[in-house]
């Protein structure tokens, strides 16, 4: 189980700021994208802007292979604009 | 008095209150340097043609902070003389006129401390997780900046 934080964009699109969810624990970040717009299929629009922010660190959506421990962060990230 | 006594700092924060020039510049400042460089990014009240009334601002607050200590660490290889650094960013309202961020660098002689402070504001657009919500008379918008690195590798 993994918790996964909306931000920005996806927080109105998702309809709430974070929420568990129960993924295997290796997974591609696209996977994990599926998954989640499988809860939350408004989502779907913005799948060409996100990246992820696993742990902190940023994952873009793609093959690239997730290993995931229960607890840790998951992050929806949509185009930033601070400063 | 000893140099070691002074060690280089990076004050980082993530408040919705006022920010404060005077309170940001007083942090950086130290008797081994001789220039404090400022950026202080405002709110403008137009866009594109459209009145902004106010911007909000919402973190992801510890990944900021994290992205922000990275930025801060490259600041010190670039720029081995740099003393503090200072990046105070405002979050929730920010009325037109008022700071949104405000980053200050200290070192012994100029060029460093402007050379820095450029590079910290350029590399916070680009990485750090924050995001504006602009404010006009009947609608709003999520901005995105042109440095975000991968909004722009999508297009």
């Amino acid at each position: 189980q993994v918790s996964v934080l909306y931000f920005a964009r996806s927080v109105e699109l998702a309809g709430l700021r974070c929420e568990t969810l129960s993924v295997p624990r290796q997974i591609t970040s696209l996977q994990l994208w599926e998954e989640i717009v499988k809860v939350h299929p408004r989502l779907a629009v913005i799948r060409d802007q996100v990246v992820f922010a696993v742990r902190q660190e940023y994952v873009l959506i793609g093959d690239q292979l997730l290993v995931l421990q229960p607890g840790d962060e998951v992050a929806i990230i949509p185009p930033i604009s601070g400063g | 008095m000893e140099e070691s006594e002074d060690v280089p700092k990076d004050f980082i924060k993530l408040k919705s209150e006022k920010l404060s020039v005077d309170e940001v510049s007083e942090l950086v400042v130290s008797p081994y340097c001789g220039a404090v460089s400022l950026f202080i990014g405002t709110t403008r009240n137009n866009f594109e043609g459209k009145k902004v009334i106010h911007l909000e601002y919402e973190a992801y607050p510890s990944m900021a902070e994290t992205e922000i200590k990275k930025i801060c660490r490259d600041v010190r290889q670039k720029w081995p003389s740099i003393k503090h650094i200072a990046v105070h960013h405002r979050l929730g309202v920010v009325p037109i006129t008022e700071a949104s961020v405000i980053i200050a660098v200290s070192s012994p002689h100029r060029a460093e401390s402007l050379e820095a402070v450029m590079y910290c504001i350029n590399t916070l657009k680009a990485s750090v997780p924050i995001w504006k919500k602009e404010f006009y008379e009947d609608e709003y918008s999520w901005k995105e900046n042109k440095e975000c690195f991968w909004a722009n590798s999508e297009k």
